[in-house]
Parts: structure tokens; sequence; C-alpha cells
């Protein structure tokens, strides 16, 4: 889908603009799964493929395990995510997700399909070394190759932002996310967090993971 | 006898006593002023119908209006791609029925529908010194009224102050330029003026200070009626009781004595105005000369610069869509932009992540009855040293049932009430406004609040280059990255590439730059292409 428009210049069926009127009658290939209200709610935070704004702070969603957003978006309405105002992508993302409709859901779903995973840009450097050090810790759950585990309710952590995988990981460290006692998966994450001693382990973490991309 | 003195020194001497109003009328008659000049419009020489060229505008925000409007006029094919269901941007007035598309708190105003009860939940004020704005309004028939922006009857509140009672603006200024004046002339004696000045100088000088404090003939500020009376039949068929002075030291706690006398001077000195009905009022009037051109819910998501044109890929009615134009001007946020697709240059892409969004905030609510009006107040700006920071009394509507009272406005630098629930900002308003109105509350009923840094389709109020106190030189590179065209044929605009953000004379001067220097280009006369900007 990112490269419809590259589609279209290669197969000769851009258009050309002459008149707003004639304008009117063009389009393309319908969208898969577009409601347009959905597509108002959600690419405005995270990009209009889904590939995440790092100005915004909205991460990826393109490339994440339908399984895991829908996961989410119920902690969100739960909120066992974005109770934190000092936080506020989360404190939105909450409110945002309490407004979507069980149609709104799935036909995300439908959309998420149909965008292209490309892994996102690099933006954290560290010790490699040390970080595949760490990461072993985080193997039995998010995998040796980083693409999670469903029956764990682990994600793929290869390919998300990882300004955005940073941030998480404070807002874990700080008990902000993984505190609820009903969130049972994100308390798991309490449990290896301890390992990870300061911003620099996470930073050699996440670079261990960008090279593993 | 009078040693000569320099103009400058001159300036700076009456500027000390007399504040910047004295340097303006003084540097006028020395020929300091700067020429009086119409708005830069541009004369654009209309196209050549055989060479037809096409213009993309992403975003229906004053800019993108303004540069589809003139090179529509100018023979141009424009097409204007906006992402929200309505044209405007922060150019917003609200009004029964509207929505407000605030990201996670989506309200619909339920004020009465009635022409009077709107409000500009964005730019309020249009300064008559900005000519470029004014002139579309000529020009659009866009009947416009004055704004008041500053009532000496309005409040000031402050807890560190008289306990938190609030005073009425006159008294606090009154009594802070008396006390400002006695002290300038008791430390001026005669012979230290005599120096630079004639004695006639001295005495025009000391009659200034007099004037401006309304000091007594031995040089003391005792009270003055300009605070008004303490009986409000005062003056006329009875001597009227003047009110006592209030302890300057009183005064001191209040952080206002650093902030408030300049309230009205610089952007909001000159005569201000606003738009009869609303400030949307301008962008009704551009859109209605081109209703056909502009397109709602249409959602851009990737620019291509190409070699010969721009590609635009965008979501319309369920599909998706792509056009090809010979030139683009965008006014889509920087930090929206980043989230879509481009392939735009580096020092581009470099210029977008550095940019920061606003945070402004303001909120508003029907009142049952128009209670300032009780008060002596018919506009202006009441102060208040709370979050909310102000309350403004509409200046339109007069004597009506009701009215639509602004109840905060957070111009920037906090996030305080973009982080609360829709019920805590309403709550937080009405007893942060019952410091200044005891009655508020019984008063005050559908409260509509605009987080601008939340709004849907903008995130952010007036963009952010300043990390410190001023613009650093590399800041103003950045921004004139984005203000030059990429490729030869994508502009950046709107006020978030101006040094003078928040104002929509800013964006409208952006979008004539561009146009103009995009119109150059169309028609190969490199020589008339803008000078760069000047870094």
């Amino acid at each position: 889908m990112k490269n419809f428009l590259l589609a279209c210049l290669l197969t000769g069926s851009a258009f050309t603009l002459f008149t707003p009127v004639a304008f009117a009658q063009q389009s393309g290939m319908p969208i898969p799964g577009q409601e347009p209200v959905l597509t108002s709610i959600c690419m405005t935070c995270h990009g209009a493929y889904g590939q995440g704004n790092p100005v915004v702070g909205g991460p990826r969603l393109a490339g994440m395990q339908a399984w895991y957003l829908k996961n989410q978006l119920e902690s969100f309405r739960n909120g066992w995510r974005g109770m934190e105002k000092d936080y506020l992508p989360a404190y939105e993302m909450r409110e945002t997700a309490s407004a979507l409709t069980e149609t709104d859901i799935n036909q995300l779903m439908v959309m998420l399909e149909a965008w292209d995973a490309e892994p996102a840009p690099d933006t954290i450097t560290g010790d490699v070394s040390k970080g595949a050090e760490l990461y072993q810790q985080c193997v039995a759950c998010h995998g040796a190759d980083a693409m999670g585990n469903e029956l764990l309710a682990a994600p793929a952590l290869a390919g998300q932002n990882d300004w955005y995988l940073l941030s998480q990981l404070k807002l874990f460290k700080s008990g902000y996310r993984g505190s609820h006692p009903e969130d049972i998966f994100g308390l798991r994450m309490q449990v290896v967090l301890p390992l990870l001693n300061n911003e620099q382990d996470m930073q050699d973490v996440l670079a261990y993971i960008n090279s593993i991309d | 006898m009078t040693e000569k003195v320099t103009r400058r020194e001159i300036l700076n001497l009456i500027g000390a006593a007399g504040g910047s109003a004295a340097v303006l009328g003084a540097s006028a008659a020395l020929g300091l002023m700067p020429n009086s000049a119409a708005a830069s419009i541009p004369q654009l020489k209309p196209l050549d119908p055989a060479n037809r060229k096409s213009v993309a505008i992403l975003g229906a925000g004053i800019s993108g209006l303004t540069a589809a409007y003139e090179l529509s006029k100018a023979g141009y094919d424009c097409i204007v791609l906006e992402a929200s269901h309505r044209p405007g941007g922060r150019n917003m007035t609200v009004r029964s029925g509207d929505i407000i598309d605030e990201v996670g708190n989506r309200q619909v105003c339920e004020f009465d529908d009635e022409p009077h009860m709107y409000f500009n939940a964005g730019p309020a004020r249009l300064p008559s010194t900005h000519r470029n704005i004014l002139h579309y309004c000529k020009e659009l028939g866009v009947e416009l009224e004055v704004f008041i922006n500053e009532s000496k009857e309005a409040y000031v509140q402050d807890d560190n102050m008289f306990g938190g009672k609030p005073i009425k603006n006159a008294m606090f200024t009154t009594n802070a330029r008396g006390f400002m004046a006695e002290v300038l002339a008791k430390n001026f004696t005669r012979q230290e003026l005599d120096q630079p000045f004639t004695e006639w100088e001295a005495e025009r000088i000391l009659g200034m200070v007099r004037s401006f404090g309304d000091l007594n003939s031995a040089n003391e500020f005792r009270g003055s009626s300009r605070a008004g009376y303490a009986d409000i039949d005062g003056g006329y068929l009875a001597h009227g009781i003047q009110k006592e002075m209030v302890s300057f030291r009183e005064l001191l706690k209040s952080s206002y004595v650093n902030r408030l006398l300049n309230a009205n001077e610089g952007e909001t000195g000159p005569i201000l105005f606003q738009p009869v009905g609303g400030m949307d009022k301008i962008i009704t009037g551009f859109v209605k000369t081109m209703p056909e051109r502009v397109y709602y819910n249409a959602i851009v998501t990737a620019v291509e610069l190409g070699d010969d044109s721009v590609n635009i890929a965008y979501r319309y009615k369920g599909m998706e869509n792509s056009i090809k134009a010979d030139y683009c001007l965008n006014c889509i946020p920087t930090h929206l932009m980043s989230g879509i697709t481009h392939n735009f240059p580096r020092d581009y892409t470099d210029a977008m992540l550095y940019v920061r969004r606003g945070e402004a905030y303001k909120s508003a609510f029907q009142a049952k009855e128009r209670f300032w009006e009780k008060e002596d107040i018919y506009g202006g700006i009441s102060w208040v040293n709370q979050p909310i920071r102000q309350i403004w009394y509409p200046p339109h509507g007069m004597f009506k049932e009701k009215g639509v009272i602004l109840s905060s406005y957070d111009f920037g630098g906090g996030m305080h009430f973009t982080r609360l629930s829709q019920e805590e900002r309403i709550e937080a308003a009405i007893s942060q406004g019952e410091k200044v109105h005891a009655d508020y509350r019984k008063y005050v009923e559908k409260g509509i609040t605009i987080a601008w840094n939340r709004m849907n389709h903008m995130l952010g109020c007036a963009a952010r280059w300043q990390r410190g106190a001023v613009m650093t030189s590399d800041e103003e590179k950045l921004m004139h990255t984005l203000r030059s065209p990429a490729a030869n044929r994508h502009y950046f605009i709107g006020d978030q590439v101006t040094l003078h953000a928040g104002w929509q004379e800013s964006a409208i001067v952006s979008a004539l730059w561009s146009v103009n220097d995009l119109h150059n280009r169309a028609i190969g006369n490199s020589a008339g292409i803008n000078p760069a900007p000047l870094v």
C-alpha cells in the first residue's frame, strides 16, 4: 500500500491535474477496511500507513501483530495503560481507544494486514555485544529473532521504532506500565526489568535488537 | 547653554520616562519611522492559457486558502486537499452543533443557535497593522467590527494580592503608574534634567511624568479619579468620593506588576478587529470564491517530489487516489508530515524533526446572563493568576440575554489543561473563574474546551522553533530550509515557517512569498525569484 504511489507512476495510472472537476472523478483502488473515521482517528498520530511518527510519539502499527494490537487496545480501554498523565501519548491513546467501537477495531485489523511492514529506521545506538548479553533475559518470551510469541503474549520487538521501545521500557521501569494486578502479561515484564539497571542498559539492548532486524 | 545630544540619546531618555508610545511619537517627528507601505499582495501576471500549470495545496488553513485564491486568480489549476471535515485550520469559530474534533475528546457545541453565540477558538484578534489580512477582509467582503482587548473595568486577580480579592484593572494600573511617576519626579531633579535639556524641556518632562501618574502639584501621588469613584453616582450632581489609594507594596506581591502595564502594547497595541459573526467569516469568504477546489476529509498519505512534478497520494471517500501537479504548497504541520510518506531531501527532514508542537489551550462557556455588563464590563480581559490566566468578555451581542465568555486561555508553555479530562477542565475553569466573579458557577453552562495540542489533523498550535530564550542562527537556518522550495516545486507554507508564528498575518505573508516565488519560476522569470530570506 505504501508503494501505491510508485505503482501508479510505474504503470502510468497517475493523473495529471487539469481542472478540479476532472480531478474529482479520479480515484484509484479501494482502501481495505477503510472507514473514513478510522483513517481520521489513527493516522494523525501513527502515520499515513501506520509507519509511526516520532515527532508526535505515535509508534509504528504496520508490522505489529494483530493479536498484540488487540491486546493493547484492550489494555488501554481497561485503564491498565495510559493512566500516566505525564506521558501524554499513552494518556491520549487511552481516551482514543475507549472511543473505538468493535467494528472500528475489526476494520483496523484489516487495514493492518494491508500495510507494508518495513522495519522502522534505527535511531538508537549502544553497545551491541553488551546488549546481546542483556537480551538473553528477553529471549524466552520475545524469541531469539525478536519476532515475539503469541502464546506468551510477547510482541515482536524487531522492526518496531526503537525510540518507542525505549519509552515503554522506561514506563515499565517506573511502574506506569505493567503494574495493574489484572494486567497479567504486563506484570511479567516487571520480573525482568530489574535486569536493566539504567537507560544505558536499555539503549544497549535496543541497539542489539536493531542489529537483528 | 545646552549640550547637543544625539537623536538616539534623546529617544532613550524619553523612552525611559514615557514608554514606547512616547518613542513612537518622537521618532515619527525625527523621520525614523518606516515609510507607510501597502499590503504585500503580489500582482501576478496571469499565466498564458497555453502554458497551464497545476498546484496541489495541502491544507485549507489560512495560508493554503490564500495561496489557492491568488494562484487561481492568476490562472493556475488549484486543488486544496483538507484532512479535516472543515476548512480553516486553527481559524476556528465554534457555534451550536459544531464538532470539536479533539483526539480522544470529541465534543459537540451546545450553545444557543444565535448569530452572536460563537467562540473564536483559535485566532480572535486582527491588529490594524496586519495589512495583508485586512486587505483580504476588504476584498472578500468580510465585515469587521472593533474588538475590545482591554477594559479598565475588568479585573486583576492574584491570590498573593489583597488576599485574593479581585480589583479593577483601573485600580491596579492607576496606583502602579502613580507610584512610578512619583518616584520618577522625585529623583529627576531639575539639575539633572538641565544637563541634556533646556529648562523648558525639563518642565515638559516633569509635566509628562505628572500626567502619566496623575501627581499633584507637589509631585506626589495621592490617589486619582482615574481609578473610578467609590460611589457610582459620584462626580455628576455631587462631588465623587475618590477611592482610597492602595498600598503599592500590596501590588508588588503580584507578578502582574511585571506584566500588566504592557498588556496593550506591541501586537495588541493597535486597534484590534474581529469579523462580525466569527473569525471563520474570513475562511468562508475565501472558500466562497472557489468551493469546487476544496476537498474535505481528503487525507494526504504520500508526497513524492519528481523531476518535473509533485505526486500526491491521498485518501478520499474510501479510495486511495493520486494526483500529479506541477507544484505543491504544503501547510500540513511539519510534525504530521513526519508521519506521511515522502522523499524530501535530508536537510528538509532534519528541519521537520526539530520543530516542536505548540500547546495553546482555550475554553468557553455560554453565560445564561451577561453578568459582566452589571459590573460595567463590555469587553476586555480579566487577568487571573491561575491556570486559566484570562477571562474574555465578548464585545459583541451587547445587552442581549446571553453571551459566550472565554473562560481560559493558556497561550503556551504549559499542558496543564490538556492533561485534564473534559470534566476536570470544566470544573477548573468554573472554580478559578469564581475567584473573579463570585456567582460565576450560577451563570455559566455548556462549556467547550479546545486543546490545540490534541486537535485532530493538527496536533499543535503555533510551531515552536526556539529551544532557548532567543532563536539561534542555526534554528533560523532550519526554518529557512523548510521555507525554501525543495526540488524547485515544493514549498512549506503557513505561520509555521515564519518568525512570528501564531498570527494569521504570518500565514498570509508566508503564502504570498511562496506564491510569488512559484509564479516567477512558472513563467521562467528566474531574475524575479525571491531572494533567499535573510538568515
